[in-house]
């Protein structure tokens, strides 16, 4: 049998062919651990995969910032997915598809390492926390509805506000397919009208992402660098819940409000029916003292006004009566005055009577009516009429005297 | 859909609180005052019949994931 020749890179590319066809890619996961991490020019990442027990025996990884995201360092045991090959300047290595740290020890550094990452791009930041709606109508839901969270959530909402519409995304919370459909939950809410195939009509006034307790492996979905950046990216302000008090996620720093478990998130987003209805009533109460205060204080100004007018008539009531005594007053000494002036003027006038000169022996001579002042107006013989105090008698002028 | 559901309570709060704010000033006028006096018992009113409605209501929405499973 004749034995075929191939060149070097024929040959390569045979091999290559063979192990795609023999190890399908996400069969298996590689463990191992991190060394000689770099990363170059933020997209290639280089580094081997150590055997744990054999030190001596590593794998060449190669892998894209695209697909492997989240921190990794050196020491770090890490699980991989992903195609082997054989490249032409001879060295045999792993593209890997998919990371992911393995155990306790390496998910908390690899958790502390993302956390410093996302510190860094200021994704942590409180100044971009955004306010929730007081009074939200749609609720966009993101949990498992076989979780208790799930319960608890819908249980705690319904207690305390009524006539909201939660839209449900039913996703994973744990296992491999939770970072895919967390990240499909968000896709939808926020691009509700972009994507028929979602049934959401309207966009929903908060998300909230929530899940029970669970060890650092089962909350991973909730520090996969994906989900945070979503949660972060999220133009809808996100609620984040997860587990007991004491558990926290990468999402809980990105997301706007932090709930301590599903039940305190159902609080942090609907207010409580009894407080509203409390601050209803007493804006009520508020409303009503003002309004009746205001009543009031126009009725006094108009008692006011009324017990100033009766005053002011009162007052020029007063003063009436004080001009009308003056008056009475001035008149009776005014008469008093007149009569004296008239007493005084009869005085006068009596002592000019001519009859009192009579009385006193004088006598007025008249002629023809006239009153004989000189005797060389009458002739003898004239008659002449001579009146006294008392009584008159005629004469005839005898004789003149001139 | 019922007239009930129309009603948006963030917009009625909202102008119930406002109705407080200037009930709050120092001088306001009676006539006015009596107007919104009325409004605001009727929002205080309108707002409470909502808090009466006991229901929540969920929907589920469909979400497409990938090949992967």
């Amino acid at each position: 049998m004749p034995e075929a020749v191939l060149r070097v890179s024929e040959f390569l590319q045979l091999t290559n062919e063979v192990l795609r066809q023999n190890i399908m890619p996400n069969a298996f996961a590689i463990e191992g651990e991190i060394s000689g991490f770099t990363l170059k020019d933020g997209k290639w990442i280089i580094f081997s995969l150590k055997d744990e027990v054999e030190p001596n025996v590593k794998l060449k990884c190669f892998a894209t910032s695209f697909k492997v995201t989240g921190a990794f360092e050196d020491g770090m045991k890490v699980r991989v997915w992903g195609v082997p090959s054989v490249k032409t300047w001879s060295d045999f290595q792993l593209t890997v598809e998919r990371m992911e740290a393995v155990g306790e020890g390496a998910l908390k550094r690899a958790y502390e390492a993302l956390k410093k990452k996302l510190e860094l791009e200021g994704m942590l930041d409180i100044s971009r926390k955004r306010d929730l709606p007081r009074f939200p109508q749609r609720i966009g839901l993101i949990t498992s509805s076989d979780a208790a969270a799930y319960g608890d959530f819908l249980r705690i909402l319904n207690n305390r506000w009524g006539g909201v519409v939660v839209e449900h995304a039913n996703v994973r919370v744990q296992g491999k397919d939770a970072v895919e459909q967390i990240l499909a939950a968000f896709e939808a809410f926020n691009k509700s009208t972009s994507r028929p195939q979602v049934d959401i009509t309207r966009p929903c006034d908060v998300i909230v992402l929530t899940r029970g307790g669970g060890s650092i492996e089962d909350l991973h979905a909730f520090n996969d660098e994906m989900v945070v950046r979503a949660v972060y990216a999220s133009k809808i302000p996100v609620v984040c819940g997860v587990g007991h008090e004491r558990d926290e996620s990468l999402c809980d720093y990105v997301a706007d409000v932090r709930a301590s478990t599903p039940s305190n998130a159902a609080e942090r987003v609907v207010p409580s029916r009894e407080e509203v209805l409390f601050e209803i009533e007493m804006i009520e109460r508020v409303m009503d003292e003002r309004f009746c205060a205001i009543v009031n204080e126009k009725k006094t100004v108009l008692e006011n006004f009324a017990r100033l007018m009766t005053h002011q008539v009162h007052r020029q009531k007063l003063r009436l009566e004080t001009l009308i005594q003056t008056l009475g007053d001035r008149a009776t000494r005014w008469i008093t005055t007149l009569k004296t002036g008239v007493d005084s003027s009869s005085r006068l006038l009596a002592n000019l009577d001519p009859t009192r000169i009579l009385s006193r022996g004088y006598a007025i001579a008249t002629s023809g009516g006239r009153v004989v002042k000189d005797a060389s107006s009458l002739e003898v013989g004239a008659s002449i009429k001579v009146r006294l105090s008392h009584g008159s008698f005629d004469s005839e002028v005898k004789q003149l005297e001139r | 859909m019922s007239t009930k559901k129309e009603f948006n309570f963030t917009k009625a709060f909202e102008e119930l609180e406002t109705i407080m704010q200037w009930f709050e000033k120092e001088e306001v006028d009676l006539d006015e005052g009596l107007k919104k006096f009325e409004r605001g018992l009727e929002l205080a009113k309108a707002c409470k019949d909502t808090l009466a409605e006991v229901e929540n209501k969920v929907e589920k929405i469909k979400l497409k994931f990938g090949e992967s499973h």
